[in-house]
């Protein structure tokens, strides 16, 4: 899978959960879940319940600990699709 | 060290389906879980518990200049404390029938907290002007500016003061709070 692959999936999981819409459309590597789109810190575990759906992985603490932005999230998935 | 946390439930409800499998076991420790199943009120006890894990995390975030992380397992919640890396933070939980708001701390000198209602576009400035009055301060020399890790830090004349200060807001609810007890030589 392509990082632009991902990341559309990535957008498309996320977006029920935006706040901010303007952040939404300008999203990069560098949008930040809770600043930049307004994610309520709860919905943040709804986002990993919905990535470990969408793409088959299990996200572990270590993983979790990371999913505040677009990047981390993305580098997350890497590792756990290369994993297995 | 101080941290505050509020907890709209109407709206937490509307947001959030904390039954959704996998939900609790990401957040809470198994006796969190457990405490949570077993409860009178499950809805109300999960959002007590996130919010003392919230209000712990912004006093822990402070203490330590943590960056953002996201690990709530990593703190663990007794009746009236938060435990996080062997560190102990004091909570006090308010409960009503729409929101919940808990705050964190480790000594509690002179703690001000206030909730308020419908007003998320002005209650920063509540705080300014509770601190302008309290320290006999001009309000306009009084500034509230984020750090690189989003904590929030009190300026007077674009200086960095001591004064601690926690915000939170979801919904109808906003709050702070506010420590005072620290000294102003520095200004």
């Amino acid at each position: 899978m392509t990082k632009e692959e991902l990341l559309s999936k990535l957008k498309t999981i996320i977006e029920p959960y935006v706040q901010n819409e303007d952040g939404l459309a300008n999203l990069s590597e560098e949008t930040n879940f809770i600043e930049d789109l307004e994610i309520n810190s709860a919905n943040l575990v709804d986002v990993i319940l919905d990535v470990e759906d969408e793409f088959n992985i299990e996200i572990d603490n270590d993983g979790m600990d990371k999913m505040l932005t677009v990047k981390a999230s993305i580098e997350v998935i890497q590792d756990k699709l290369a994993a297995k | 060290m101080i941290g505050n946390d509020i907890v709209d439930l109407a709206l937490a409800a509307k947001q959030s389906n904390w039954r959704r499998k996998g939900w609790l076991q990401k957040i809470f420790t198994v006796s969190e879980q457990d405490k949570i199943l077993n409860a009178l009120d499950p809805d109300l006890t999960v959002w007590k518990l996130w919010s003392m894990k919230e209000a712990a995390y912004k006093a822990y975030q402070r203490q330590f200049f943590k960056a953002p992380t996201y690990n709530p397992w990593d703190f663990e919640c007794s009746e009236t404390s938060v435990i996080v890396k062997g560190m102990q933070y004091k909570t006090k939980t308010t409960i009503t029938s729409e929101y919940i708001h808990s705050v964190a701390f480790i000594d509690q000198k002179e703690i001000v907290t206030k909730v308020f209602v419908n007003e998320s576009l002005s209650y920063k400035k509540h705080l300014l002007d509770y601190i302008s009055k309290t320290k006999l301060l001009n309000s306009e020399k009084i500034t509230i500016k984020k750090n690189d890790f989003r904590i929030p830090f009190v300026y007077i004349n674009n200086l960095q003061s001591d004064i601690q200060v926690s915000f939170s807001s979801h919904g109808l609810f906003s709050s702070y709070v506010v420590d005072l007890s620290e000294n102003l030589q520095r200004v």
